[in-house]
Parts: structure tokens; C-alpha cells; sequence
């Protein structure tokens, strides 16, 4: 595989370009393969990715119903953080951050990892008690965390809403330093790259219809371009997972939603962090092309439509203006629409399933892309070992039926509430 | 600055008044009715920014919404608004406005040298590099490119403008007002519709302002001026200029922004700057039109590189010349039309035609009037920098792919014209799958999803006959379905030039050792040479190719690059288009301002705020407010100097020793009527409740089905089939919806009916060892013996000529009492209490108080209920019924809940008796242990004890049960503490509860 | 913004509305013998099925009456409103 680098990209200068490779091929499926991983978003890609480099498990196949990147990776407002309060989340985020930081070197392709610092916004001191709550689990867990007072905030966001006609004020925030964001569709297409320069085949165009099991074990898949012969399968849809659960009788407690996320129009640097409202929900940072990046609340029922409604956007948009009132000059650009996997805690789901060598990951809620290289991580062990990791291991499936519940926000089972 | 390129005796602007503006600090003068490009273009100037990535002279290429790089930032007022369109925004007197994307200046750009080194930055090259050393992307790379991009600059001031939002519902809502719009729009008034129709523009009409057509015995301009006209005079027409329709939603709604003042100096007073329209249509037309799409060659973002229809309107609407030489390249009829105009105003233009030997009414009125015309020609290449000062032009083989002799001809401008691409956004957005129509080489909507039809050249009708005539149809079609009136109307007559078909060719192949950049994208610098690099490394869904060379995603949205670079994949990859197919549409179709869609919920108004019938009272007596939900409520009465740690302890204190009063007014409250009442509590609540007796309360926990505490309080037996319940401030509504829930879809056999009486109470907490003789003193005629009305007991009472309800229950852990009245007598109650509990040392307590009275008996609120705990965890265990069944009951015995060291509510002392403990600290055995150090629990609450005189916690610990006496640290890293602690019973005050029954 | 026929006052526009998840869970009767796993199921397990989809709503502004909704999970589209008494 060419090295991407300074030289090289010099170097094809004089060659108008015309001699980079593939950065993935596009197969044909082979008849038989040892893992198969259904659904080829940036979970997908980096299991795949994980299986060849870190188990040298390198025939597998990647199925994507459309192109790769195309769900959610592709969807989401790309911000990185592991500011949890919950071992279980924290260790399992913190391990990814360590991934983030090296993955452009790793995967040779610049996903423009930006640790520029995440900013929880407090509006009472009955909220700071709660990020201090937060904020000192993360330093005791190892994770960075420094809490802000008004002052201190209004240096770093001046642009914040300081002024006296503000209806929650702020009174500190809980930051996290090495939080940022990242260029997401870089994410999944370096990790395909390097998957595919492993011999892991990336089957885009490729729909499930179904799975052949028996005796309570995998034996193959059944997809649009034929039926492929396989003892494990990975189950990477997010979005998908109830459609595809179906196929195989299974209820997971997963629902299914919308969550959509809008731009403004690109404007010069003014916001260098990752800013989010405590007095409702409202996230933004300013993306290297100087567009506001901007998300908030589900659409409030369940959707399977990549495609949401104003009332949403105009609940999110009020309360960016009341956090930072200079953005309502500023003009909403797009607007799109991702399928979220809702489970029933509020966290995710990477474990087994009571079908042999059939592996599940998926309810990542509004966080599935800073898992992305945990995510891959873990679920790679979890097939490759047909046992989950201990940084897993909080996310198993019958922690619904123990109580083994991970509800950093205490919201229970009407997921569509935030 | 004269205007040299203004004609005389054309266009739509007012040459009655003058109006004077600022480019980049220069004066210039326009008129009315001109926008800042119309104004510019007629003082010559072109050059008005800077692209995105190599900083290339940008002029203007269209006339409108279309615009894909003519942007610019806007002074208005004292406002400073970045990337405004100057196809859009109209002129006002004193209008500023400068240049974006450049350093210093727009004529002399530093970052044109990126220009110099394109070779080197092809799509995606940043994926490629920027990666050595690591740490530098974000430190040096990325805040180099950051600055490097962005446009306008966005004012951090807040803005003072006002936005409002309207709600509006219509038969029929018609996007655009060209000849297909007001056709259905006329049509459809006509047989009694309720219509709205929206334009974008200042001026109605669309194209007919522009075509040389007829209809009846009127020119196109003339009818359209007569119908608005009309239209204007109905009540059951409603129409809009300057507003543009930017979505389409779900249920046929539509959203629609309406610029209101944007045109002038300054909004007017009680005027928004903008206006947002809500309209709920029974059916929509979608008479949007069409836009004009590009011809590619070489350097064809070179400014003077304009659209032949957006010349067109510049000269026929403005009055207004984009050049004196103009070369006309076009692969269709449309192109004639513009150079018919220059020729009819005294400029020569000159046509490059792509097709061999096209015949029509066009092409030979343009061979009669002398003008020079080159069949089988393309423009190879512009020439000039800043602006078109000549081009490279050649003939091209029949198969289009060989270039004869190239040749340079003078020009100052090259109107392009490349066929017609319908505006399908909106009807896209319905979720219509639209389809592919070969003969127009462009996406046309399919099957309607909604209750929407398209009309017109947006349906990829282009002559206007049709067009009249099937929206006369669709108007009165649809209007008859919901008015079923019959009133047709009779279709006009039209003249109009036929034309004949145009070239299937978009594309100019580069001569033979040229490397010119051929633009698609030229807002964000995508050219030819980068999707060929894209599909090249595999990028190949169309999906991939935008989001690897930006293709699209710039200011514009695509709207005149999205097609062509359809086109070109479908060449490269010998695939027809609609095996592509095109990325999603997604609203809005233009920008929109955020604070439009925002409205007045802004600043203190963002939220609702909610004061209790004794705010002012509060207010007046110093209080310091505090928010609690949307909820304002008294913190602590300040006195003096006080500091909140001060107040809260002396009102806290005085509790203790005296009487203190509180405004529980926030509380919900539900009252609780029917037969089957008890039952509903019952099985709502963990504990017992169906031998409740009348005039008695009880304090109850309930439960989420999960097994988590959801809410606490007490429920009063008012009478024999009434209660009245109370719940947390923060719970209200979710609990009032539970209820209702149960009631109405789980249980719906029980009798029983719930309402919110949360407005209807005023209520005060009286507390304290002198709150009974307060209470005797209001009411003078009850029995408030501990006999009379003991603990738990209920009442009514008459205090001084108004009803109330005396509950005897107590937060605080003192004897307290809880007084509600009708909330119109809140104020009254209150003044009453306080001045008759003068002699009893009474003293208002806010929260802060109260919080400390709860948290050093032990007595668990928000922040231990914080949905994560079950009863068990808060010492409510007792609460909860082994005999009966109830909400969540069945959770209870999951293991994680039964286990032996599950967490539980402790009391937690420092050592030192003297460091108050943070909340949120964290409880730890070894202080100085590696990371990650196990966390046994958490600080929920602390507060200073008054009873004890020393700092008081309480914890939600580990094997809490077995854990009192232990020594252990509380750590805070956060704020950098460390300390000893001992764990102690959370009720730090009287334990057996004494006080609560004296 | 979905346009919604509450059963009780007609059609109304969705802000007047709160979203109340799948339909189709049924409450265990009280007291009676179930189960873990089929506690456990009712508690967690949804249908969430991409198509027609019964839903709850409550008009949570309007006649608080909760009701039961068909919609189209992929189109948003509304086939049916009932009471909540009544079965599809």
C-alpha cells in the first residue's frame, strides 16, 4: 500500500495525481469467510480493522447495504470525549481517547483528531454538585477534568451569554481538556483503508436478507450478492439493529430514533472547543471548514426517516441562541437526519448472544462515534476470543435482567426523552 | 463613480432615487430596486471575493438564490452579518459591505499562493498529510487551516434584532411566483381557494419579467403585473414577496421565511427583521422553476464568467450590462435570448454553439439580426486573471472529444448557458422519489408523497404554453377537490418562440498539454481534475465523491454544480445517470437565519419562568432567587452583607430554635377523585394506602416499573372518595402523566380521576417548636392541640375570611405544619403569617435553609431520587409493602438491587469537624491509591449542621449499612481535597423523630 | 411537525402532544406469577420495527387523554388514531 505523507503527495503532484491506488478495492464476495461483520459503518470497519491487525484474523468480509460511512459515522457531530461517570463507560471511553490520539499515525491517514477541550455548561449550583460528581469519578478514573468557574469560563467563551438578560446563568463548567472532535468520515475511510490493505474484503452494495443457523449455532448469511458460508458474524448496525434483530427473533432492547444535527454557514475561527448547554440540550463546535456544528434532541418518537422535522431544530436552535446569543445572526446552512440505536439504559451493548458465533454490538445512543475505535477494539476481542473484554464486559445484554444498569442520566426506558 | 454600465431606457429599478453604498470602503451609487451585484456590475465592478481553498478571484455567476460565490459581509445598522448573497440582499441607503476571504484586500489576496501550489492540494490531500510530527495537527496544521477558512466573520455581539414566527393554514400554498405559480395561484382564487403564494424575490413573476413572450394580448410582464394585481385585491389570497418556502415537511407542513426589513436601512419599530411562517397546506404546488446550469472549461470561475439567464436579468430587470464584449457559450436555445437582448441594446455579442446545425425561431431571429455565431465551438479556456479579458476558443469534432486550432478572441464577459435544471428541493423534501427525465438531462419529480404537485419548469416543462395551461389545470384541479367549487377558468393564449433541442454536452475536454483547473463546485474549489482523483482512489458512491472533494456542500448547496458532477461520474464511470443518482435534498433550501427560527425565544424568554403568588413579596424582602426548573424560587433572605452560607444558617438556625416559614407553593399537586382512588395510590405507591382515614396524610415513595424511585411526597385523604397528592417541584408533570397513563390505558377499570391543582394552591411550610402557637393564632378557632390535629393529621380552617387547607407534615424534621390557600390569596396567607409570627421570632427560609434542615435529618430529595437509586438506597425500604403488589415492585429482586453490599444513604462527618465536605466528592479507602481508585460512593448533599455546629454530609455508600463508624476519605481532586471522614447515621438529628409528633 | 387526530378533539398539530413509546406492552396483571425473563421483557423490550408501528401519545396540551397512534416509522405517515381503549 502507498504511504500517505508529504513526499508522496509531492511527488504525485508531477504525476497529476494519476498513480494513487484504490484506498479499498471493491470484491466480489467469496463464498466462504471466517468472520463476517455486518453493517460497515465506522464500528464496523474498526472491528474489522482490529480482527486483522490485532488477532490476525484477516479473511473477513465487511456487508454494507449502501457505502460504507454512510450511517452514522457519517452523521454526527464529532465530538470525542470520555467524560463519564460510570467505570464502565469512563475506563471503556478513556482506552478509546488512547486510540483517538494515535489513530492518524496507526492508520496512516489524518482523521484531524483535535483535542480542543470540551465544555459542560452549569446553570445552578445544584448542577455543578452533579459535574462535580462527574468531574472527580474522572480524575479518580484517570481521565482529565478541570471545573470552571463563571470567570473562567467567560475567558475561554467569552462569546457565551454573560449578559443580565439570560435566563439560566452560567455558573461553571466541567471540562474535559483532551476531549475534541475529529474529521469523521476520515475515520471510516482510513480504517477501510487499512482493513482492505490487511486482505479484509469491503462488500459495499451488499443487502442481508438472512442467516443461516442451525443447531443454535451461525453457519452462513444470506445476502443480495449470494449466500456466503461463515461461523461468526458480527452485528455492527446501528440504526439497523431492530430491522435486522427481526431476521434473526430476536428482541433487543434497543429503540429505534432520530436524532438531527445542523451546520450554519462557514464563518471565520470564533469557537476553538466543543461547548454544550447544561440548561437543556445543545452541543456545538466550530468545524475546521467554519461551519457551527450543532446538535441537540431526538426528533421524540420512533423514526426509521433520515429525515426530521423543524419544531426539533427550532427547540435546539432556542436553546443554542440562549447559551451563545451570537449565533442568531449566524444562518442554518443543513440539516440532516441519523438513526440512533436508543437502549433502554443509555448505554451500549458489545457481547454475545445466545446464538453461537453470532456477536451483537450495537444501542450506542448519541455516542457511537468517539467509540468508534473502542467500539472496534473490544467487539474484535469479543469475536476473535468468543469472550467479551473486561472493558466490555459493563456492557452485556442481560444486564437488563440483573440491574446491572449503566444510566449516567438517570432518564430509565423512555429513551426518547434527554 | 459613474455608471458606466447602465442602460438607459430598460429595467424594472426606480431611477427616481439614487441610493449611495460602500464596497471595501469605496462609494458607489445605485437606485432602488438594484441589489448589491445588480448596483456593482453597473460601476464596472466584478472582482468581489476570494474562493475557499485557493483564494481565486470570485465575481458573480448568477442573479439569485443560486449564487454560488458572491458573497460578502453586510453592515446594516450597526449589525455586522457575514456571508450575505449580493444577487439577494437589495440596496438600502448607506449599505456597507466588504469582501470575505481575503488578506489584506480582495484585489491583492495572500492566500492566492495557494493558488500557485493547487498541484499539491487535490481533493483530500489533507487526509494524506499533516500527520508528523502528531502533536502538530492540532497545534500548528490545523489552526493554520482553520484561519484559512470560514468566509464572513461571525460578530459575537447579540443581536438586537426581533424575529417572529406565524402559524398559518391554507388550501393551497404555491412556492413561486413565475408563470407556472401564478397560473395554479390564479386558477385556484379564482374557484374560492384559501391560497398563499410565496416569492422569493422582491418582484413577482419570475421569467415573465425576462421573456419576450405574450399571453392574451399582453407581454408576459404585463399579464403577470395584472394578475398579481388581482390576486392582491382577494381576501382569500394571501401573497408574499422577499419569502422564501425552505421546507418541506411532514403532513404537508411547510415552513417559510419572510424578509421583512432586510431591504432596509434599519427594521422599523414593532417590525421583525424577519418573519417565520408555519403553514399547514391541504395541497401544495411547487412552482419554483428552474435553474440555468453551467458549461465547463477551462478557468471558468475566472470573474465575467456569469450564466446567460442571470445576464439577462441584469440587463433586462436592472438595466444593467455584465460586459460590453459578451461571448455567449451555450449548448441550447436559452443562450440566443440573452444575446438577442445585448444585440437589441447596442452591444455585439458573439455565439459559440456547441451543437453543428440546431434550427429554430431563436436561431434565426438571432442570424437576422447580424449576430456573429460559431456552430460546433466551445470556449476552451477564459483568459485573465481578475477578471475576463479575453478566451481561448475551438471547434470541436462531432464526437466532442477533439479540439481543432484554438483561437483567442476579445471579450469582457461569457454568458454560459448549459440547459435548464428543474428545482425539485421541495418536492424532494416531501419525500417524492424523483426520477430522471433523459430529454431535459435532469431529476424531475416522481410519484407525490404528500399532498404536493409540481408545476412548470421545475416539472421540467420549459415551454410556456404547457406550463400555463397545466397550472391553470392543477389550480383549479386542487382547488375543486377542497372548495368543490367549479369556476374554471379559461386558459390565455401565448406567443411564444419555439425552440429546438440542446446538446448533451456539459463538459469542454482540455487541449492537449493544458492543465487548466475546469471548476464544478466553485464556491469550495471542486474541480474536474478532483473528482476524476476521487473516483480514481474508489471513492466512488456519489455520496463518497461529495464528501471527498466537498463537491456541494458549499454555501449554495449545489444548486448549479450538483448535476454536472452527476454528469461527469456518470462519463467517467460509463454509468447513466440515474444509476448514480443524486445525494439527499434536505432543508432548507437557502440558509436560513437562525434567529428566524428561533423567534422570541430568546434571552429571559428562552424558557418560561415561573414565580409563586408571593414572588414580589420575595423580591421585596431581599431574597436571592434561585432557579429550580423553570421554577424561580427564594434561595436565602439576604440580611446586610450575608453570604449565602451566612443566611441560609441563620434561617436555618431559626427553624431550630423558633419558627421559620417557607413558599411551598412550587410543589405539584393533584388531587385525586373517585371510588377507586385508594386503590390508585395503592398501586401506585410502594407502601399501604387503603386504610388511609379521612382528614389523615401519609408520606409515599413511588417507583418507575424499573425499580428506580421516581418521585415522593404526601397524598391527604381530603374526604372519602378525595385525596390531594403532592410531588417534587421537578417531577410535577412526569408524575401527573403516570398517573394518567395508568389510569387511562393500564387500569382502566378503576373509577378514579387525577387533575393538576399546582396553580390552584398557594401554599407556606411553617416549622418550627413555635409553629403551633403561630398556627393558633391564625386560626383562632381550630383545635391545633397535638391531639386535635397530631402528626399527619389534616384540617380546614378559615384564615381570616378565606378557605384553607392545614396539613400537618414536616420536611424540616421540627413541628411544621403546611397552610394552602387559593393562590389569588398566596400574598395574603403569607403577610399574615409573618406578621403574626413576629412575636414568635418568625423569619422567612429559602431553599438553601430548607435543603439544610432536610439534609441533616436525613431525609432524602433530588439529589439522592436522581433516578439511578431504588427505595432501598434511601433508607425507604420501610416504605415498601412485602404483602401488596405495586409500580415496579417486580423490579426490586433483580440481583444487582438484592445484593448484600448494595449501596445505601449514610451520614458522613470530617473528622476535623470542621472541612465541609464538597458535594460530589467521592468516598475512598486509601487516599493516595493508583489510579483508577476504587470509589466505595458519593457525596450527595452537605450541608452545616445547625443543630450540631459542624459540617454534615450524606452519602449514597457502598454496604452503607455496614459501614457506620467507618473511617474513610472523601476526596474531591477537582477541587483538590482530601478528607478524613467518619461515616454516621443519616439522621444526624433527632432520630426518633420526637419533634415531628410534639 | 406531524399533524396528529387525537381521538377526543381532532386534528391537532404534534407540539399540543408528548410521545409515549410502543402500544403494544402490556402491563403483567397485579400479583400474578410471572417470570424474571418475562418481567424483565416487559420492562425492556420495545417494538421498534421499521413500517406500521402502534404507538401511545398523550395530548399532553389539549384533553390529556392518552391514545393509541398507526404511524409509518420510515414515512411518518398516520393510518389510524385510536382510543385508548379501542384495538386496532
Amino acid at each position: 500500500m502507498q504511504k500517505y505523507s508529504v513526499f508522496n503527495l509531492i511527488k504525485n503532484a508531477f504525476s497529476k495525481h494519476q498513480d494513487w491506488d484504490l484506498a479499498w478495492k471493491d470484491p466480489t464476495p467469496k463464498k466462504e469467510y471466517d468472520v463476517v461483520i455486518i453493517g460497515g459503518g465506522g464500528h464496523g470497519l474498526a472491528t474489522a480493522y482490529y480482527l486483522a491487525k490485532e488477532h490476525n484474523i484477516k479473511n473477513v468480509a465487511i456487508i454494507e447495504k449502501g457505502w460504507i460511512g454512510g450511517g452514522n459515522v457519517g452523521r454526527n457531530t464529532t465530538i470525542i470525549r470520555s467524560n463519564y461517570m460510570y467505570d464502565d463507560n469512563a475506563l471503556f471511553s478513556e482506552f478509546g481517547m488512547n486510540l483517538w490520539r494515535k489513530m492518524s499515525q496507526d492508520l496512516n491517514y489524518n482523521v484531524m483528531f483535535s483535542p480542543r477541550g470540551i465544555i459542560n455548561l452549569a446553570h445552578s449550583d445544584a448542577q455543578m454538585n452533579v459535574y462535580t460528581r462527574r468531574g472527580n469519578s474522572m480524575l479518580l478514573n484517570g481521565i482529565d477534568a478541570v471545573l470552571l468557574n463563571r470567570e473562567q469560563v467567560k475567558e475561554i467563551i467569552p462569546m457565551a451569554d454573560f449578559s443580565d438578560n439570560v435566563r439560566f446563568p452560567i455558573f461553571g463548567a466541567l471540562m474535559q481538556p483532551s476531549a475534541g472532535t475529529a474529521r469523521h468520515d476520515a475515520v471510516a475511510w482510513g480504517y477501510a483503508r487499512q482493513a482492505d490493505s490487511m486482505g479484509v474484503d469491503i462488500i459495499q452494495n451488499c443487502e442481508v436478507t438472512g442467516f443461516d443457523i442451525s443447531s443454535g449455532k451461525i453457519n452462513g448469511v444470506r445476502t443480495s450478492r449470494g449466500d456466503i458460508k461463515v461461523k461468526k458474524i458480527g452485528l455492527c448496525v446501528a440504526g439497523s439493529t431492530n430491522i435486522l434483530a427481526e431476521k434473526l427473533n430476536m428482541t433487543i432492547p434497543v429503540e429505534t430514533h432520530l436524532l438531527q444535527a445542523c451546520v450554519s454557514e462557514p464563518v471565520k475561527p470564533v469557537l476553538d472547543r466543543v461547548v454544550t448547554f447544561g440548561a437543556g440540550h445543545f452541543y456545538i463546535s466550530q468545524s475546521d471548514k467554519g461551519e457551527m456544528v450543532m446538535g441537540g434532541d431526538l426528533d421524540g418518537y420512533n423514526s426509521y426517516a433520515q429525515r426530521g422535522n423543524l419544531p426539533t431544530l427550532q427547540h435546539v436552535l432556542t436553546e443554542g441562541i440562549a447559551m451563545m446569543p451570537f449565533l442568531s445572526k449566524l444562518k442554518m446552512l443543513r440539516t440532516w437526519g441519523g438513526i440512533m440505536d436508543m437502549s433502554m439504559d443509555g448505554s451500549p451493548i458489545i457481547d454475545k448472544t445466545h446464538i453461537g458465533g453470532l456477536y451483537l454490538n450495537c444501542g450506542w445512543c448519541y455516542g457511537g462515534f468517539k467509540a468508534t475505535p473502542a467500539s472496534g477494539w473490544t467487539f474484535a476481542h469479543t469475536i476473535a476470543q468468543d469472550r467479551v473484554h473486561k472493558l466490555n464486559a459493563g456492557y452485556s445484554l442481560n444486564r437488563f435482567n440483573t440491574g446491572h444498569l449503566l444510566d449516567e442520566k438517570g432518564l430509565g426506558t423512555k429513551t426518547w426523552i434527554s | 463613480m459613474s455608471q458606466n454600465f447602465r442602460l438607459k431606457n430598460i429595467g424594472l429599478i426606480n431611477r427616481d432615487k439614487k441610493i449611495s453604498f460602500k464596497f471595501n470602503g469605496k462609494s458607489y451609487f445605485g437606485y432602488e430596486g438594484d441589489t448589491i451585484a445588480s448596483a456593482l456590475l453597473a460601476n464596472g465592478v466584478h472582482l468581489i471575493g476570494r474562493s475557499f481553498k485557493y483564494h481565486r478571484p470570485r465575481g458573480f455567476f448568477g442573479s439569485g438564490v443560486d449564487e454560488p460565490y458572491a458573497i460578502v459581509q453586510l453592515y446594516r445598522n450597526g449589525e455586522s452579518v457575514a456571508n450575505i448573497k449580493t444577487t439577494e440582499q437589495e440596496l438600502f441607503e448607506g449599505l456597507e459591505a466588504t469582501s470575505v476571504n481575503c488578506w489584506p484586500n480582495v484585489n491583492f489576496d495572500i492566500g492566492a499562493i495557494n493558488n500557485f501550489l493547487k498541484i499539491f492540494l487535490p481533493a483530500g490531500f489533507y487526509y494524506k498529510t499533516f500527520m508528523w510530527p502528531k502533536s502538530f495537527w492540532h497545534k500548528v496544521y490545523e489552526p493554520f487551516i482553520r484561519k484559512a477558512a470560514g468566509f464572513g466573520v461571525a460578530s459575537t455581539k447579540h443581536d438586537k434584532e426581533r424575529y417572529e414566527h406565524k402559524y398559518e393554514y391554507c388550501d393551497l400554498l404555491v412556492a413561486g411566483s413565475g408563470p407556472s405559480g401564478l397560473a395554479s395561484t390564479y386558477a385556484a382564487a379564482k374557484n374560492g381557494a384559501r391560497v398563499i403564494l410565496a416569492e422569493d424575490k422582491p418582484r413577482f413573476g419570475g421569467t415573465l419579467l425576462t421573456s419576450e413572450v405574450n399571453i392574451g394580448n399582453q407581454t408576459g410582464k404585463e399579464w403577470a403585473e395584472s394578475i398579481i394585481a388581482e390576486l392582491k385585491e382577494m381576501p382569500n389570497v394571501i401573497i408574499k414577496n422577499r419569502s422564501q418556502v425552505f421546507g418541506y415537511y411532514d403532513h404537508n407542513m411547510l415552513v417559510m421565511s419572510e424578509r421583512i426589513s432586510d431591504h432596509l436601512p434599519k427594521t422599523k419599530k414593532y417590525s421583525p427583521k424577519e418573519r417565520l411562517w408555519y403553514i399547514r397546506a391541504k395541497e401544495v404546488i411547487i412552482s419554483s422553476g428552474s435553474i440555468e446550469r453551467p458549461l465547463i472549461f477551462g478557468n471558468n470561475d475566472t470573474p465575467g464568467v456569469i450564466l446567460s439567464s442571470a445576464a439577462k436579468e441584469y440587463l433586462k430587470v436592472y438595466g444593467v450590462l455584465v460586459g460590453k464584449k459578451p461571448l455567449i457559450f451555450t449548448n441550447n436555445d436559452s443562450g440566443y435570448e440573452t444575446a438577442v437582448e445585448f444585440k437589441k441594446n447596442g452591444v455585439d455579442p458573439v455565439i459559440l454553439d456547441t451543437r453543428k446545425n440546431p434550427k429554430s425561431e431563436i436561431i434565426n431571429e438571432a442570424k437576422n439580426l447580424d449576430i456573429d455565431i460559431k456552430f460546433s465551438y466551445v470556449v476552451v479556456a477564459a483568459k485573465g486573471y481578475k477578471k475576463v479579458r479575453s478566451a481561448e476558443i475551438a471547434k470541436i469534432s462531432e464526437d466532442k472529444k477533439e479540439l481543432s486550432i484554438i483561437e483567442n478572441i476579445n471579450c469582457d464577459c461569457i454568458c454560459v448557458s448549459g440547459f435548464w435544471t428543474p428545482t425539485i428541493h421541495l418536492a424532494s423534501q416531501s419525500g417524492n422519489k424523483t426520477k430522471f427525465n433523459k430529454d431535459i438531462d435532469a431529476f424531475v419529480p416522481g410519484q407525490s408523497k404528500q399532498e404536493e404537485t409540481t408545476v412548470g419548469s421545475a416539472n421540467g416543462i420549459f415551454t410556456l404554453e404547457e406550463t400555463l395551461k397545466n397550472s391553470f389545470d392543477m389550480g383549479y384541479e386542487l382547488s375543486k377537490k377542497i372548495t368543490k367549487n367549479d369556476n374554471k377558468i379559461s386558459v390565455p393564449s401565448v406567443v411564444e418562440k419555439k425552440s429546438t433541442e440542446h446538446d448533451k454536452f456539459w463538459c469542454v475536454p482540455l487541449p492537449k498539454g493544458k492543465n487548466y483547473k475546469r471548476f464544478l463546485d466553485f464556491q469550495n474549489d471542486v474541480a474536474v481534475s478532483d473528482v476524476e482523483i476521487a473516483l480514481k482512489e474508489g471513492y466512488r458512491s456519489i455520496e463518497h465523491v461529495k464528501r471527498y472533494t466537498t463537491l456541494g456542500m458549499a454555501t449554495d448547496q449545489g444548486k448549479t454544480s450538483n448535476l454536472n458532477g452527476l454528469q461527469l461520474v456518470s462519463n467517467i464511470e460509463n454509468k447513466i445517470v440515474p444509476e448514480i443518482g443524486h445525494t439527499t435534498f434536505r432543508p432548507p433550501y437557502t440558509p436560513v437565519t437562525i434567529g428566524a427560527i428561533v423567534g422570541r425565544e430568546v434571552g429571559k424568554h428562552s424558557k418560561p419562568t415561573r414565580k409563586s403568588p408571593i414572588h414580589k413579596w420575595h423580591n421585596e424582602s431581599n431574597a436571592v432567587f434561585v432557579d429550580a426548573g423553570v421554577w424561580v424560587r427564594p434561595r436565602y433572605y439576604k440580611q446586610g452583607n450575608e453570604t449565602l452560607f451566612e443566611g441560609s444558617k441563620r434561617e436555618a438556625t431559626n427553624v431550630r430554635k423558633n419558627v421559620g416559614v417557607c413558599d411551598v407553593t412550587t410543589l405539584g399537586k393533584i388531587d385525586i377523585k373517585g371510588p377507586d382512588a385508594a386503590e390508585l395510590l395503592n398501586r401506585v405507591y410502594t407502601n399501604a394506602w387503603l386504610k388511609l382515614p379521612v382528614g389523615k396524610a401519609r408520606y409515599g415513595v413511588m417507583l418507575r416499573e424499573d425499580g428506580i424511585v421516581m418521585d415522593d411526597g404526601t397524598t391527604t385523604r381530603i374526604s372519602e372518595n378525595h385525596y390531594h397528592m403532592t410531588t417534587t417541584t421537578a417531577q410535577a408533570a412526569n408524575v401527573l402523566s403516570h398517573l394518567e397513563y395508568y389510569i387511562q390505558v393500564v387500569w382502566p377499570e378503576l373509577n378514579v380521576n387525577v387533575v393538576s391543582t399546582t396553580e390552584q394552591w398557594a401554599g407556606a411550610a411553617i416549622a418550627g417548636p413555635n409553629s403551633r402557637k403561630l398556627l393558633q393564632k391564625l386560626f383562632p378557632n381550630l383545635d391545633v392541640s397535638n391531639e386535635g390535629l397530631p402528626f399527619m393529621g389534616y384540617t380546614e380552617g378559615n384564615l381570616f375570611g378565606i378557605f384553607a387547607r392545614i396539613f400537618r407534615i414536616s420536611f424540616s424534621g421540627e413541628l411544621a405544619y403546611e397552610v394552602n390557600v387559593g393562590s389569588d390569596n398566596g400574598n395574603f396567607m403569607w403577610k399574615k403569617i409573618i406578621e403574626i409570627g413576629k412575636e414568635f421570632e418568625i423569619q422567612p427560609y429559602g431553599t438553601e435553609a430548607l435543603s439544610t434542615l432536610r439534609i441533616e435529618m436525613g431525609h432524602v430529595a433530588g439529589s439522592e431520587l436522581d433516578g439511578r437509586t431504588i427505595p432501598y438506597d434511601n433508607s425507604l425500604e420501610g416504605l415498601v409493602s412485602k404483602k401488596k403488589d405495586f409500580i415496579g415492585k417486580r423490579s426490586l429482586n433483580r440481583k444487582a438491587f438484592t445484593v448484600e453490599d448494595r449501596q445505601k444513604v449514610v451520614g458522613v462527618v470530617p473528622i476535623d469537624k470542621k472541612t465541609s465536605i464538597p458535594e460530589g466528592s467521592h468516598l475512598v479507602k486509601d487516599a493516595n491509591a493508583k489510579l483508577p481508585n476504587p470509589k466505595l460512593g458519593y457525596i450527595s448533599a452537605s450541608c452545616w449542621s445547625v443543630e450540631h455546629d459542624n459540617p454534615f454530609s450524606l452519602a449514597i455508600l457502598r454496604d452503607g449499612k455496614n459501614m457506620i463508624g467507618q473511617k474513610l476519605f472523601a476526596l474531591s481532586p477537582l477541587k483538590n481535597k482530601s478528607i478524613a471522614v467518619e461515616i454516621v447515621s443519616s439522621h444526624y438529628v433527632d432520630p426518633k423523630g420526637e419533634r415531628v409528633r410534639s | 411537525m406531524l399533524h396528529i387526530k387525537c381521538p377526543h378533539c381532532g386534528m391537532r398539530s404534534q407540539n399540543e402532544f408528548a410521545y409515549g413509546g410502543d402500544a403494544s406492552v402490556k402491563r403483567p396483571e397485579l400479583n400474578k406469577e410471572i417470570s424474571d425473563l418475562e418481567w424483565d421483557n416487559f420492562v425492556y423490550l420495545r417494538k421498534s420495527l421499521r413500517g406500521k408501528h402502534l404507538e401511545l401519545w398523550q395530548h399532553i396540551s389539549g384533553c390529556r387523554q392518552w391514545f393509541k397512534v398507526q404511524r409509518d416509522t420510515a414515512t411518518h405517515e398516520i393510518f389510524k388514531t385510536l382510543k385508548a381503549n379501542e384495538d386496532i
